[in-house]
């Protein structure tokens, strides 16, 4: 048992109802990557597969024009 | 004639040239019966890791409707120029006209308080991290 209450996770774009994930969105990317650039599991974010898969591929694009970084070590 | 969205980087000394080289792609374009839907231009932005040992770059976007012989040879025109660091193309299933969320000038006002609001869901996710870890714990004992 925990302690602490554990607030539901849930979908964002799911709830919002997004047509497709932009690759050139970044405020809502850069929710879902770590500090070290890394891409957030949906187990811990909640987000559906369906829109795993566009956010994925969405933050690979970002990543290859360099609106986003790889890693924190460049 | 398919619809493509290009997005390529410009040496940042070259800056000068980019409406000269958008003026080119659109007769390249326009001569083959294509069309260009959306034209944006970044500006110079810093880039989120160097390339070819540049920090910063300018950042086209088109969305294009073409055929294949004329998308070859645009691509042949970015890997033959030299001021272009670096492009990527991909298809659209439709004609894409409405602003990016990147070209949106905004004043710095606005700017901060979406920083703000950036770092509040990053607090977010580590809260998140930490609870799922108890969570662990709490199914080991």
């Amino acid at each position: 048992m925990s302690r602490f209450f554990r607030r539901r996770k849930f979908c964002r774009f799911t709830a919002e109802n997004v047509e497709q994930i932009d690759y050139k969105d970044l405020a809502t990317l850069k929710a879902y990557i770590t500090e070290t650039g890394k891409i957030v599991p949906s187990r811990i974010t909640g987000t559906r597969s369906y829109y795993q898969r566009q956010l994925s591929l969405a933050v690979k694009r970002a990543r290859f024009l360099a609106l986003l970084p790889y890693t924190d070590q460049h | 004639m398919r619809h493509y969205e290009v997005v390529f980087l410009v040496h940042p000394d070259q800056s000068e040239q980019v409406p000269a080289m958008t003026e080119r792609y659109r007769s390249m374009i326009e001569a083959e019966g294509g069309h260009i839907h959306r034209l944006e231009d970044w500006g110079r932005r810093q880039l989120a890791y160097p390339i070819s040992k540049m920090h910063k770059a300018h950042y086209v976007l088109m969305n294009i409707e073409c055929g294949q012989a004329t998308l070859d040879e645009l691509i042949g025109a970015f890997r033959f120029n030299d001021a272009v660091l670096r492009h990527m193309v991909m298809r659209c299933d439709r004609a894409i006209t409405e602003p990016s969320p990147l070209i949106k000038p905004k004043d710095e006002k606005e700017e901060r308080e979406e920083r703000a609001e950036r770092f509040d869901s990053d607090d977010r996710d580590a809260d998140e991290d930490d609870r799922a870890t108890d969570e662990a714990r709490a199914e080991a004992e």
